[in-house]
């Protein structure tokens, strides 16, 4: 095999796994890897830490992986985040468009503020949804503020629109109304 | 080569048989190497690649439908799970309908049409080239894709809101929207070529009552293409500024429509049916009079039919949403369209019927496949009639039984006369008969095969087995029909391997076959078989409905068409009365490139708008290299 051929295979491979790795769908996680995902060191102070082993070891799919972020908005939606940060701008709970984060901006910080709840007002939501469910959320909730758009980012819904689609722009502070 | 050139204007009358050939040759052939396989514009070898491709999807197209029977085989298989199953029934409809069932008509007729009807090369014959390059480069989209755990997951006819940005995520539908619009590109500019080569380059003579019925099909099937196929590009376009540019077409909630997408589809969608099926009657039509050694029963009421099929085909496409809740009216017109299409088609069935009686019908192996489309289509058409009627449709809807309707017709109305059409023109394009006896193998296999694999499938369906499941619970009882089924279909299978099979080896051990192995009457054995890069050495002049029944011996010809370029013969649209000599586009590289251009700049903008802004800039270059004047005139009166 050339060089040339041989560099060909290794860039092919390479989009192969990059696109398998996006467009995967696992569907259902087997429950001990479900149960390690719940395992978060956390700091004391309930802010930051380190994400249990698992989650670098199934290749963080809840940030880069297509179906897992439009799984997260859909729990967004149906677990009503809605409800209080509205479409990600914020309302009687803090905005998550803005990069500014009370808590931290890591995932382990988020993956605990949904799982525990935090003072004045975020109920936990431990008993609601399960880990892998929390994670997805999470992801979604960290890829919603990002500044640079990923390719496995979810497009719009349909429903009214309050903002340009995840895909569409880098999420921006909705403008004072 | 120009020390050698012959003089200017050099014409066919001044030139004997043997320096006519010469000189013909020497202007039409394809220049040997990869620069002249890739720059070709013979009408001939594109239309060979065009089958080979349509018959290598088919082959792919079917191990997916295996791969599903095997997981469908038991309840509760593991073989495949849901995410895969999705994508393969996904991919193995897209495959068949838009890369293998309408590409391999239309790539039959940029094969046979020139040779019907007495020319030397397609309309267009650039636009050709690049047709087949987009269409190529559509099939490897989505079978790369599919690959790379990318293919689309939505169904074939990709609903919305389930293919709409919300639901379905990642790039998967993006990939089945991008490559309609690839093999819409492409089935667009093979319907041009068609019209234009049918009503301006017949021979001489060849009014329309003479036109040989597969062309006649071939016509009303290219106009079908032209006003059907922008309805689905404008959906698949729509589908695909919704989710990437968050458009709001499909949106309830800013304004658009759910509903609009299935109209938009199914106004292509059904018309897409008679775009493969049209064709199919037209290959029956041509063979049966071969086999039945008599004219056809019924030239002018079969072309009737042939016209009324395609205007009808616009008519009945909301009989696939009788279940969105469509007002009552509605529904009964398009039940009573949807009966109404039995009508031409009963026509034709009674006129090759009559053929067949009043003939001496022989049992080649393109006839037995006429007589299993018999014997397959009419139950189709028969089920057909049954979920046209609303209560009917609304009971079996997306089960089975549907599944059972739409392979009877669709393989049974089409494939098995493709598989008869191959047998009998293989020997056309490749120059040697395929086997007789395998045939017959191939004929008993395939309508066997297909009646127990599909048959049963009207009784799963009835007993509610709904379509697109990937698996079933033991308690439904399905499992025993299941495995029947799944059985069947490997009988299915042997027969188009053996079917395959006979086609590699006949190309190398079949015996010579000749101008006309077949004694048939039509232009296109006039000429060698295969036949040579001019098709004809001279434009053959007709004078009845079978040219080579009626004067048996000798051929009228037509002269005065140039010999040192590429030149022929432009008649009138009715009469066919000669009007000009136009010349015929030499070999280009830029097809190629412009293809590049365009299928380069279509696969960006999956990833971002931009990619159209940008991809104009070299496929606007390449469009403009490619139709850069020559200087010389293009025809003379």
């Amino acid at each position: 095999m050339t060089a040339k051929a041989r560099a060909a295979t290794l860039i092919l491979l390479a989009l192969t796994l990059a696109a398998c790795k996006r467009e995967e769908r696992a569907t259902r996680l087997d429950p001990p890897v479900a149960e390690a995902l719940d395992k978060v060191a956390v700091l004391p102070v309930g802010i930051g830490g380190r994400p249990p082993e698992v989650y670098p070891a199934l290749g963080s799919p809840y940030r880069s992986n297509a179906y897992q972020l439009s799984q997260g908005k859909r729990l967004y939606e149906w677990f009503n985040c809605r409800g209080c940060h509205a479409d990600g701008g914020g309302n009687t709970g803090p905005a998550l468009l803005d990069g500014w984060w009370r808590y931290g901006p890591d995932a382990v910080s988020i993956f605990v503020s949904i799982r525990d709840g935090r003072p004045n007002g975020m109920p936990a939501f431990r008993d609601r949804l399960t880990t892998e469910q929390i994670w997805q959320l999470t992801g979604y909730i960290q890829s919603m503020g990002a500044t640079a758009i990923s390719v496995a980012a979810p497009s719009r819904s349909d429903r009214m629109q309050s903002r340009p689609a995840e895909n569409r722009a880098p999420a921006t502070f909705p403008a004072p109304r | 080569m120009s020390d050698e050139r012959p003089p200017h204007d050099l014409r066919d009358t001044m030139l004997a048989e043997a320096s006519l050939a010469h000189g013909l040759t020497r202007t039409w052939r394809t220049p040997a190497g990869l620069l002249g396989a890739l720059s070709t514009v013979d009408h001939k070898i594109i239309g060979r690649r065009y089958i080979a491709t349509a018959f290598v999807f088919l082959a792919l197209g079917g191990i997916l439908g295996l791969l599903m029977r095997w997981q469908l085989a038991r309840p509760e298989a593991r073989v495949i799970g849901p995410d895969l199953y999705n994508q393969i029934f996904t991919v193995h409809g897209t495959n068949m309908m838009f890369l293998f069932a309408v590409p391999v008509m239309e790539a039959f007729a940029v094969y046979l049409v020139p040779l019907m009807v007495g020319t030397r090369n397609i309309a267009f014959p650039r636009l050709n080239a690049f047709s087949y390059w987009v269409y190529l480069a559509g099939g490897i989209l989505l079978w790369v894709a599919f690959i790379l755990d990318t293919g689309p997951d939505v169904g074939w006819f990709a609903y919305v809101p389930l293919s709409g940005p919300q639901y379905a995520a990642g790039k998967r539908a993006d990939i089945w929207a991008q490559m309609i619009t690839f093999t819409e590109i492409s089935a667009l500019a093979v319907a041009v070529e068609i019209v234009v080569t049918v009503l301006k380059q017949r021979a001489p003579g060849m009014s329309l009552n003479r036109v040989p019925l597969f062309v006649w099909s071939m016509l009303v099937t290219s106009f079908v293409i032209i006003l059907a196929m922008p309805a689905v590009m404008v959906a698949s376009t729509a589908l695909i500024l919704d989710r990437l540019v968050g458009t709001h077409f499909f949106n309830p909630a800013e304004g658009g429509d759910v509903l609009l997408w299935q109209h938009l589809f199914w106004f292509f969608g059904h018309p897409e049916v008679y775009i493969i099926f049209i064709p199919a009657v037209g290959m029956i039509s041509s063979m049966l009079p071969t086999f039945c050694r008599r004219p056809i029963f019924g030239y002018l009421p079969l072309v009737l039919a042939v016209v009324g099929t395609g205007i009808l085909a616009f008519g009945l496409w909301v009989h696939h949403m009788f279940t969105t809740g469509l007002p009552r009216m509605g529904e009964s017109f398009f039940t009573a369209s949807s009966m109404a299409i039995a009508v031409p088609n009963g026509i034709q069935i009674f006129c090759w019927l009559a053929t067949i009686w009043y003939g001496r019908p022989v049992l080649k192996t393109p006839m037995l496949m006429i007589l299993a489309f018999f014997f397959t289509f009419i139950p189709g058409g028969l089920t057909g009639v049954m979920v046209a009627s609303v209560p009917l449709d609304t009971q079996v809807h997306d089960t089975y039984f549907v599944v059972a309707h739409f392979h009877y017709v669709l393989v049974g109305g089409a494939v098995f006369p493709l598989i008869g059409a191959v047998y009998y023109w293989y020997p056309k394009f490749v120059g040697r008969m395929m086997s007789e006896r395998i045939g017959r193998w191939v004929a008993g296999l395939l309508l066997v095969g297909f009646n127990l694999t599909f048959f049963p499938m009207h009784i799963l369906g009835l007993q509610g087995m709904t379509r697109r499941i990937y698996a079933y619970p033991e308690e439904m009882g399905w499992g025993g029909m299941n495995l029947f089924v799944s059985l069947s279909a490997v009988v299915l299978a042997a027969g188009f391997l053996l079917f395959f099979i006979d086609v590699f080896r006949a190309a190398r051990h079949g015996p010579e076959a000749g101008e006309n192995p077949w004694g048939a009457a039509t232009l296109e054995w006039a000429t060698a078989s295969p036949p040579p890069p001019y098709n004809f050495a001279r434009i053959p002049v007709v004078r009845s409905a079978n040219p080579l029944w009626d004067s048996p011996d000798s051929l009228p010809v037509a002269t005065g068409l140039r010999v040192d370029r590429r030149e022929l013969l432009v008649t009138s649209v009715t009469e066919a009365r000669p009007e000009a000599r136009e010349a015929s586009p030499s070999d280009s590289i830029w097809p190629l490139i412009a293809a590049i251009c365009t299928c380069s700049m279509l696969l960006a903008s999956i990833f971002t708008p931009w990619a159209v802004v940008w991809g104009m800039i070299p496929v606007a270059a390449a469009l403009t290299a490619w139709f850069w004047p020559k200087g010389s005139p293009e025809e003379e009166a």
